[in-house]
């Protein structure tokens, strides 16, 4: 983590009314964000479970964004 | 219902020792219920265990299975084919449960992950009271329906004592007096008199002193299993 270079891969959960919404309307504006971030649409951020934050932390992601 | 609670994380990493691989089985039933141990928790667990063993340097190989109840022949039976891989199958069932599992299966090592702590209910989301000590001789009908067997400190069968004050118990002021919500609901019932007649002492024999119990039922046994 003390390395500068260090770009974080990082899997957020958006809900589709409106975190999606809005990374979607941040693309139309042009707007870049790292690409360590992966989105993941989901109905709504309450259908989040435990197990799919783990499943994401088991496969290598430094971080877990739900976003709802 | 029975009510359990999961083992910390480090005293089931302690359980399962050297163990590289492990069958985490979960109870479709009461530990279900009450979050201890149903399919849900069963893969919380095998991913804690997964990413823990790993970051101690000894990877472990952690399978999850979950049955509908542990503690019946019938629905353990079909996991027999599978258990010979494993090092250590690591229950999330009852303490039944567990027993069920080492009694089928004596060639492999089943080892409990939750407590089974007693039995009772949710009174509210997330808050689970004890409700009853399968003593086997049951009083509720001589004490407005609220067991003091299993929820006065002292199980009296003729209170409440000295150590009741305001409706909470001496031992501890999160434990309602029993005895107070015997008597305040036989007065709602108009029934005081239930409790006018001192109870003898209990025979413990049907409980617990009696030594493990046993119900055999002929009218539901199999002919050819007499």
């Amino acid at each position: 983590m003390s390395d500068p270079n260090f770009e974080p891969k990082i899997l957020a959960f958006c809900c589709r009314h409106c975190a999606y919404a809005a990374a979607d309307l941040a693309g139309g504006m042009r707007i870049p964000y790292p690409t360590g971030l992966r989105i993941i649409e989901v109905p709504c951020s309450g259908r989040v479970e435990v197990t799919e934050v783990l499943h994401a932390f088991e496969h290598g992601v430094d971080g877990v964004m739900v976003a709802g | 219902m029975i009510v359990g609670e999961q083992k910390t994380l480090d005293e089931i990493m302690g359980l399962l020792g050297d163990a590289h691989k492990v069958l985490v089985a979960g109870c479709g039933t009461c530990v279900t219920v009450s979050f201890a141990g149903g399919e849900k928790e069963v893969g919380i667990l095998a991913s804690q265990l997964r990413m823990r063993s790993k970051l101690e340097g000894h990877p472990m190989e952690v399978d999850e299975v979950t049955v509908q109840r542990q503690c019946e022949w019938e629905y353990i039976d079909p996991l027999a084919p599978r258990l010979g891989e494993y090092d250590v199958i690591l229950s999330l069932a009852c303490g039944i449960g567990v027993q069920a599992m080492n009694e089928r299966f004596p060639d492999s090592i089943t080892l409990p992950g939750v407590n089974t702590v007693f039995l009772g209910m949710p009174v509210e989301q997330g808050i689970w009271e004890e409700r009853c000590q399968a003593c086997g001789d049951c009083i509720l009908g001589l004490t407005a329906g609220i067991c003091p067997i299993a929820r006065c400190s002292k199980q009296l069968l003729n209170g409440p004592c000295g150590g009741s004050q305001n409706g909470v118990c001496e031992v501890n002021p999160d434990i309602p007096c029993a005895w107070q919500l015997i008597w305040e609901r036989a007065v709602k019932l108009g029934r005081e008199e239930w409790l006018l007649e001192i109870q003898p002492p209990k025979d413990w024999s049907k409980s617990r002193d009696g030594g493990p119990r046993k119900i055999v039922r002929d009218d539901l046994r199999l002919a050819d299993m007499e």
